[in-house]
């Protein structure tokens, strides 16, 4: 039985990385830029992804049933597979693997997976996927184990991506599908709030926050800001993403 | 690490260097890629190390079993190791798992790559002693089908490989060559193959009913799909060891001499290595046996395709001028795989 003093850790960490979305989200403030309002949706993914998985993490955290997760990350799953269709028609296939939309469809899509797939130990039968140690039914498990191979290569993949990204020079600028023409998604929210506000991203790109860059350009929707201070900083957006990319991978090798 | 690097470096070379710099920044670094290829094995072996059959009885038993056909001096130190994990299995392997992530994360950084790629080597040149038994080559039932001559070697293999650093002065024809030089590096690569060569050879492997039995024995515990694929992977090979053995043989030593060839037959070889190794990474090892849930690693295959990939040759010779050999090493590391 893996100790259920790591699985507490992780679930710690899982819960720092929710509340550091919603801290995010409550600086940002993206209920405030009408239509634009639906770029924070990489917050919103983390921030629930975040209370789900520890929750799935510790047996003493009861959150949602596994059928309404399950349907909160069908939901983002398809939210982000239509956002990576968006930037695949814009700007190829390499949207695929270098934009910011797929590794949150991966992560949805592998959240969604263990929600489905899971099985609960026999001593567990009712009691739903809420603490992987299990206490003395042992740990449960997830049909279609090869699809849960799959997945922890992909988010180990994109997690060893975003270290190296944001270890590099530049950091996170170098995340682009068509350099120079991509509008951050925290861009776009904090530049309606204009140029100097504090705490809140300022666009680093020409065409970033002008309506043309949603329809005429290709648009990485998902790519965390550029600048930023605090909460906002780039780096807190993509620490969170190699947390849980690396968290959610644990957990899939694991329940194998 | 580019800045850090080009703060030692005469001032005359900063314009050539920042162009140097500028002109990479837009280039895909293979080595790099390579590099965090290497980095996800070994956060992808951290994590399997954390599974709940490690924290077991399950895991001292399984290096103690290495200690088996060793000679003594060899397996004294692997049975003393499995005694101590057996004493304090969750410490010990917490702290196993551990080491394994911080280098994978260090490799991804840029500003340690250095750092956890020795780690790595010391860290895996361990491993193979004490929990691999030096990948079984001293008994004999090393097999290249079976994950001989230790997966872990080869981790510290590709670590020197990819070292951030390039000869200066030389040509570089492929990747592996950067940091050792192309005649070191081929003379590791065919010493490698012509060991998987000549383990395929040994008596244990070429009897009728070897390869047949070591596919066979894969199959407990797997998915329905991948047991069928064993079974009918072990019934194709029934009674037809000494042919097996011999083909597998003559295709390894292909392979060995490959990197000597001219760069088109070269890669026509290397492309052989990866076939050769992907299936046996699918026939002979089942995934490293990652999906039954007890696999400690994902076993040879996807480290011999690494491996490969770092011998594949490069349409331009990468050349390191003498005096910036250190910086254009740094810049390289710190350019983005764009």
């Amino acid at each position: 039985m893996t100790p259920s003093w790591i699985l507490d850790i992780l679930a710690v960490i899982m819960l720092v990385v929710a509340a550091a979305s919603a801290a995010r989200l409550a600086v940002a403030r993206p209920w405030q830029q009408g239509t634009q309002a639906v770029l924070a949706d990489t917050d919103v993914s983390h921030l629930l992804m975040g209370i789900a998985m520890a929750g799935m993490l510790t047996a003493s955290l009861q959150t949602l049933p596994n059928d309404a997760w399950a349907v909160v990350f069908a939901v983002l799953t398809a939210w982000f597979g239509y956002r990576v269709i968006r930037d695949a028609r814009a700007s190829g296939v390499r949207a695929l693997a270098g934009g910011h939309c797929a590794p949150h469809l991966i992560h949805a899509a592998a959240m969604l997976y263990m929600f489905v797939a899971f099985t609960a130990p026999a001593a567990h039968a009712s009691g739903g996927m809420s603490g992987m140690a299990g206490g003395t039914g042992g740990m449960g498990t997830l049909q279609v184990s090869f699809l849960a191979f799959v997945f922890a290569l992909l988010l180990i993949g994109y997690s060893i991506w975003d270290l190296d990204q944001l270890s590099g020079p530049g950091a996170i600028g170098h995340y682009s599908l068509a350099a120079g023409r991509l509008a951050p998604a925290a861009v776009l929210v904090g530049a309606t709030a204009g140029p100097g506000t504090a705490g809140v991203p300022v666009p680093v790109s020409g065409s970033a926050g002008s309506p043309a860059a949603t329809d005429s350009q290709p648009v990485d929707a998902c790519a965390p800001a550029t600048s930023g201070r605090g909460v906002l900083a780039p780096w807190v957006a993509t620490t969170s993403r190699i947390a849980m990319g690396a968290t959610m991978a644990f957990m899939l090798l694991i329940m194998i | 690490m580019t800045e850090i690097a080009a703060a030692g470096v005469r001032p005359g070379w900063r314009a050539s260097l920042a162009a140097r710099a500028e002109t990479a920044r837009g280039a895909p670094d293979v080595r790099r890629r390579l590099q965090l290829a290497l980095a996800g094995i070994w956060l992808l072996v951290a994590l399997l190390q954390y599974q709940s059959f490690m924290f077991s009885s399950a895991f001292n038993q399984m290096i103690g079993a290495t200690a088996a056909g060793n000679p003594r001096v060899v397996a004294s130190p692997i049975t003393w190791d499995a005694t101590l994990v057996s004493h304090h299995p969750v410490l010990l392997n917490s702290i196993f798992a551990t080491i394994q992530l911080l280098i994978g994360i260090g490799i991804a950084c840029r500003p340690t790559v250095r750092l956890a790629l020795a780690a790595s080597v010391a860290w895996a040149l361990a491993v193979w002693w004490f929990g691999e038994g030096l990948g079984m080559v001293l008994t004999s039932s090393a097999s290249p089908v079976n994950g001989a001559p230790g997966a872990v070697i080869i981790y510290a293999l590709l670590a020197i490989l990819l070292w951030p650093a390039d000869r200066a002065g030389r040509q570089a024809p492929f990747t592996a060559a950067r940091a050792v030089g192309a005649p070191v590096a081929r003379a590791l690569w065919l010493v490698l193959w012509l060991s998987l060569a000549y383990f395929a050879l040994l008596p244990g492997n070429r009897a009728p009913q070897a390869l047949n039995s070591m596919i066979a024995s894969m199959e407990s515990g797997e998915p329905g799909w991948l047991a069928a694929l064993e079974r009918g992977a072990a019934s194709l090979v029934a009674h037809q060891g000494l042919a097996a053995s011999i083909v597998l043989a003559i295709a390894l030593v292909i392979i060995a001499v490959g990197v000597y060839l001219p760069a088109r037959p070269a890669r026509a070889t290397l492309v052989l290595a990866i076939v050769v190794a992907a299936v046996i990474w699918v026939f002979g090892e089942a995934f490293g046996t990652i999906l039954t849930g007890g696999g400690t690693d994902p076993n040879s295959g996807p480290l011999l395709i690494l491996l490969a990939l770092t011998y594949w040759p490069v349409r331009a010779a990468i050349t390191a001028p003498a005096s910036t050999t250190q910086v254009s090493a740094s810049i390289s590391e710190g350019t983005p795989a764009s």
